[in-house]
């Protein structure tokens, strides 16, 4: 078998040329009976439209849970998922957290210290001794 | 250029959008410094009768999916910036751009900049809230805190920046380089958080632990361009060819 290189990829870099929002998906659940679900249904008549008409890359889906508490969950490009429950919250707090569904990144929490990751090679290369001038000190 | 009663037309409609509830002088003069700096560019000059003070950041508008509202409050259209307000710390008022004069360029400068601009790719030291950020395009931005009135999609230009360099030379501000030499363009992609930590807060002789959460969020971004201007078109653009000793950016080779 002959000898192949490496095929490179190139990688996901979001947002460098197009931006594709990473939100694919949200879905509401709410329950008619129960009263924790009483600001989700709110959410649902009043809010949801307009919500729904400013983000027309977002898929919505609504559909009732019977029995359990209110919940939003996200779907995301990379595959993942986030749930977040709602439950006896006011419409407006609904909305908050269907916001930062929407903007989330769809990845694992992760702390990190440093600002930038960057793929790219060093710009300046690496520090050769055997390279340059001499230096006094 | 202007007639001058569409300047003075131009200066009533400034004076009525700054704004009126401020009474502090620090502020006043922030605002009358911003008007005074805006007439001025809008003057024509003696040497440059080019295009130049009309579109004083000249970023050619790009792919952007999310056009920026026409009316947001505490924003001026004309230059792009936030106008001062009269509810955010005088520390922390916005700075107008000082495009009172047209951008200085040393003979020396404009010699050794094909040099810098040919040699790709660059980097940039780019600062944000005096906290310097090295970046080259296609990096990936997290900022260490949640910014304020944006939303993944827009885009962001740096304006200040200590360095810009490619592998042999670097261009170093004093402190800062003109941002009209310059481009750097960021995206903003979406807002991250940190996992929920949990701190246990004790008093001595106590049994009661007290559990103190914090789960900060910040601000992702990407960077779309790094790119240093061309001679030609910072010519164009109104530049000014001054002779050297004068202070400003120099470019320097590696040693």
């Amino acid at each position: 078998m002959p000898l192949r290189g490496i095929r490179t990829t190139t990688a996901a870099r979001n947002g460098a040329g197009a931006f594709i929002l990473q939100c694919k998906r949200l879905d509401f659940h709410y329950c008619n009976s129960s009263g924790s679900s009483r600001g989700m249904v709110a959410f649902l008549q009043k809010t949801l439209p307009t919500f729904a008409r400013e983000n027309p890359q977002i898929e919505i889906r609504v559909s009732p849970r019977p029995q359990k508490h209110p919940l939003i969950k996200g779907l995301y490009i990379n595959g993942r998922e986030k749930p977040v429950c709602v439950r006896n919250l006011e419409p407006h707090d609904i909305l908050k957290k269907a916001i930062l569904l929407k903007e989330a990144s769809g990845e694992k929490l992760k702390r990190t210290k440093k600002p930038v990751t960057s793929l790219n090679e060093s710009v300046r290369g690496i520090w050769s001794p055997y390279h340059g001038d001499l230096r006094g000190v | 250029m202007f007639s001058r009663s569409a300047l003075r037309s131009l200066t009533s409609e400034l004076r009525w959008t700054a704004p009126s509830t401020i009474s502090s002088a620090p502020l006043q003069r922030a605002c009358l410094h911003q008007t005074a700096s805006k007439m001025s560019s809008q003057q024509p000059e003696a040497q440059s009768s080019s295009t130049h003070p009309e579109s004083p950041l000249s970023a050619t508008p790009r792919a952007q999916d999310s056009q920026p509202s026409a009316r947001r409050p505490g924003f001026d259209e004309m230059t792009m910036t936030p106008r001062a307000r009269a509810d955010v710390p005088i520390a922390k008022q916005p700075v107008a751009p000082t495009f009172t004069s047209p951008l200085k360029v040393t003979k020396s400068l404009m010699s050794q900049l094909p040099h810098l601009v040919g040699q790709k790719p660059h980097y940039i030291v780019a600062h944000l809230h005096a906290r310097p950020y090295l970046l080259t395009e296609g990096d990936h931005i997290r900022l260490p805190f949640l910014m304020p009135n944006v939303k993944a999609g827009d885009i962001l230009r740096f304006n200040r920046a200590s360095a810009i360099g490619s592998r042999d030379f670097t261009m170093k501000g004093a402190p800062t380089v003109d941002e009209r030499i310059y481009e750097c363009r960021v995206r903003v992609t979406g807002v991250d958080a940190e996992p929920l930590r949990i701190k246990e807060k004790t008093k001595r002789r106590q049994r009661h632990v007290k559990q103190a959460k914090s789960k900060h969020r910040y601000t992702l971004m990407r960077v779309m361009d790094v790119r240093v201007k061309t001679p030609e078109e910072l010519l164009a653009e109104g530049a000014v060819v001054v002779e050297d000793g004068q202070d400003g950016s120099v470019i320097e080779p590696r040693s």
